[in-house]
Parts: structure tokens; sequence; C-alpha cells
């Protein structure tokens, strides 16, 4: 096998897979931030006494996980831009306006990972003892104090496992963003397999990074874990 | 530019056309997912550490990587193994539909087979010590205790995951398979409306994915009844 294929330069594709990593990367990890604090936001707003507030965000949790990403993805980049030019048209612009692929790819992404992260809080914050929030409110802490000083670090330690398999979720759907005409990482490697005919090479060099960052995030959340849960391991602690 | 009806009653063959593609992908899907992850499953259980070994790897590979990069690589890299075009499995696969189908059941079964091997591991010690005490062989031990045991307990993951492989089957637009995404995009093209089509199809695929979802329930009522009594006394009281 020619490694040379791999390597940076007019001749090689290194240069073009590195930067269809670099928008994986960028893209994953937006979406990822994004649809975690959306999440959070739908999870608090679940539990809310509201009951419109609480049914309406169950309901967008079953749909957006009951529909396909990639429907998702392409409703939100022919949607939005449409959206947009409907509400416009009224003040008299008649122009074209086109979305960027990568921030509706992003906040397609954000919605689906904010439906699944938004369960996953909801469950913690319900395991939180309720003991542990009435000794607080009846020490006097204001009910944000409670929140920051005992659900939410509670609740994050219960979420993580769960958060962090949410993550690997998200970077495998960012593939799906190539249908609205991003460079990503498997879009590169296409490229490079369809001018050189190799595309065993290249798909699975892009299949091989894809497990290196689902491996690397493995590690990172058996260590978070350990830290975490420092307290719960057992054995003679030094 | 919103769609008006009469127009888009025209395009309903060709949406129910990709709504069959995607029932017909869901469930040979699920069977083949099924088929693969099982045996998986018993290696993943296994005494023999090579078969263990397998196994992890086999879960870790179709886990970790995304269903497009896998699918990529066997509709685009396949036929460049040498010899293989020769073969008479070629002549069996070479089209895209059998390949849309491994490499969704491959994803599948990397996802199954953990579920499947956990429920298998967490039958009851007492229920399979009980069957071989009176006599029944390994096989019927396995076929009648293990086996029953493990399928109520892993109903509920089995039930999410068949959402995901419903999901999942979108990936087929890449190969060129029209699905029911793809019968909405021909749609688009054709009336300049995204909107309209898409929201249909989303609204067929919540609907695919509640049956799913109500299926999986009832089986689990089925399966385990004693675990619903008490609804079902509340119900008959009230």
């Amino acid at each position: 096998m020619d490694w040379s294929l791999f390597l940076p330069g007019a001749t090689g594709w290194g240069d073009e897979l590195a930067a269809g990593l670099w928008l994986t990367l960028r893209l994953g990890l937006a979406s990822v931030l994004i649809g975690t604090g959306l999440g959070l936001l739908a999870a608090l707003g679940e539990l809310s006494r509201s009951r419109i507030l609480s049914h309406g965000l169950a309901a967008y949790n079953v749909v957006m996980r009951s529909v396909p990403e990639l429907l998702v993805i392409l409703l939100l980049y022919y949607g939005l831009a449409f959206l947009i030019m409907a509400l416009l048209r009224p003040f008299g612009i008649d122009s074209f306006i086109e979305v960027s692929p990568f921030w509706a790819g992003t906040l397609a992404l954000s919605l689906i990972h904010a439906a699944y992260a938004s369960e996953v809080f909801r469950g913690a914050f319900q395991a939180i003892p309720k003991g542990q929030v009435e000794a607080g409110l009846a020490f006097g802490m204001s009910r944000f104090l409670v929140f920051r000083r005992i659900k939410w670090p509670v609740a994050f330690r219960l979420s993580l496992g769960a958060l962090a398999n949410l993550l690997m979720t998200t970077f495998k759907n960012t593939p799906l963003v190539s249908a609205i005409g991003l460079q990503d990482l498997i879009r590169a490697a296409g490229d490079a397999g369809q001018n050189t005919k190799l595309y065993f090479q290249f798909f699975i060099a892009s299949l091989i990074i894809y497990l290196a960052i689902a491996a690397l995030m493995q590690i990172f959340q058996m260590r978070a874990e350990t830290s975490l849960y420092a307290h719960l391991r057992r054995g003679p602690s030094a | 530019m919103i769609l008006d009806w009469e127009t888009f009653l025209t395009f309903v063959p060709l949406l129910v056309q990709g709504a069959v593609t995607t029932i017909e992908l869901t469930v040979l899907v699920t069977i083949f997912g099924f088929l693969i992850a099982l045996p998986v499953a018993l290696a993943r259980n296994s005494e023999s550490r090579a078969a263990r070994a397998f196994a992890r790897s086999f879960i870790f590979f179709f886990r970790g990587a995304p269903i497009l990069a896998v699918l990529f690589l066997l509709y685009y890299g396949l036929p460049q193994i040498p010899g293989i075009k020769d073969s008479f499995l070629w002549h069996l696969i070479a089209r895209p539909m059998p390949i849309a189908v491994l490499a969704l059941s491959l994803n599948s079964a990397g996802f199954l087979a953990e579920i499947f091997a956990l429920a298998l591991r967490n039958v009851a010690v007492g229920d399979i010590e009980a069957a071989r005490a009176f006599g029944f062989s390994r096989v019927q031990t396995f076929l009648r205790f293990a086996l029953p045991g493990a399928a109520r307990l892993c109903m509920r993951p089995y039930g999410n995951e068949l959402v995901f492989v419903l999901k999942g089957t979108a990936a087929v637009n890449f190969i060129t398979i029209t699905d029911l995404i793809g019968a909405a995009n021909q749609i688009y093209f054709n009336t300049f409306d995204p909107i309209t089509p898409l929201l249909v199809a989303g609204a067929i695929y919540l609907v695919f994915a509640l049956l799913i979802v109500t299926t999986v329930r009832y089986m689990e009522r089925k399966l385990s009844p004693w675990l619903f009594l008490k609804a079902a006394l509340k119900e008959a009281k009230a």
C-alpha cells in the first residue's frame, strides 16, 4: 500500500482528511455543548410545575427521539431558510437567503442531543434523595443555592455515564451532515476514494479515526467516573 | 411556496413506496441483527478467552463506528477486494439493498449483543441451577430457562434499539436507495417545497416508532405480567 496517499500536499490526501476531521470535531463538540445545555434547561422545564411546559417538552422529546437524524438535519437546513424568507417577505425583503450548513447541522444535532440529554437529567434530578434538598432549604439556603450546591452536583454525578454515551452517539451522527454539503471526515475520505479509486483504504482510515475518538471518550469517561465517584470506592484509602 | 394539498396528493404513491422501503429495511435489519447478535452475545459470556475477546472487539467496533462509515466501506470498498467479483457471494449481495441490510444489521448487532449478553448474565442463578438439578440438559436449560428469562430482562432496551434501527435506515439515502426521506426529497425537487414533504415523512416515522414502542410494551406485559399486576388492579378498581 502506498502510504504517501495519507501525507499532506498536492498528491496526498492528508490535509483534506485533517480538514475534514477538524470540521467533524468542531461540529460534534459544538453540538454536544449546546445540546447538553439545552437538555439541562429542558429537564428543569419538564420538572417545573407548569403542566403546559412539561407536557410540551415531553412531546418534543418523543418526536425528536423517533425521527431520523437525517430528516431533522434536512428540515432545519431547508426549513430555516424558508422560514426566514417567509418572515421577511411582508417587510418587502424578497432576497434569497441561505443558512450556513455548519450552523444548521450544529443546531439539528444539538436539538437531537438535547432531547436525549433532558431525559437523562430529568431521571437524575428525580433520583436525588428528597431529604438532601429539604435539609438545604431548612438551613435557610435559597432555591438557587440548593440547586448549585446540592441538586446539580448530585445530578451531574448520576448522569455522567449516560451523558458520555450521548457524547459518542452525537459524534457518530456527525457524518450525516455531509448530506447538506459539509466537508467532514467521511466526505473527505469519500472524495479521496473517488479520485484515487482506493475507497477501501480511505474508508478504513476514517473508520480507524472514528474508533480512536470513541476509544478516547471511553477512557475519558472511565477517568472522570473514578475521580467523581472517589468517595464511593471501596478499599483502603491513603 | 408551501404546497397545496391537491398537488401533494399526486405524490402520495411516491411516499407510500418510500414508506414500504423503510418498513422493509427495518424488518430485515431487525431479523438479521438478532441473528448476528445472539451468537456474539453467547461468545461475550463464554468461558473461552478467545471468544470473549472476539465478541468484545465486535461490539466495540460496531458500537463505535458511525453507520455511514460502515455502509460506505462495504458499498464502495468491498468491490476493491481482489477476486471478490468472481465469487458466488458477490452476485448475492452486489446491490445497494443487501449491502444496506448487511451494514445496518452489523451496526445493530453491536448494540444488541451487549444488551443480550447483559440480560443473559442477569438471569437468576437459582433458576439455572434448579433446571440443571431437575436433569434438564444444557441446551434445554438454555432454551427453556435462560433465554425466556433474558427476554424478560431485555425487553425495554431492545425496544429502544428497534427505534434506533428504524432511524438508522435513513442512512440508505447515501447509497441511492429511495426510502421515506428519499421520497420526501424527490417531492421537494419537483415542487420546490421542502417543508411539507419532510414534515409528512417525519409524522410517518413518528407513527412507526410509536408502533414499535407499543408492540414492545405489549410483549413485555405478556412476558412478565406480574410486573404490571399493581397497575391492572388499580385499573380494575377504578
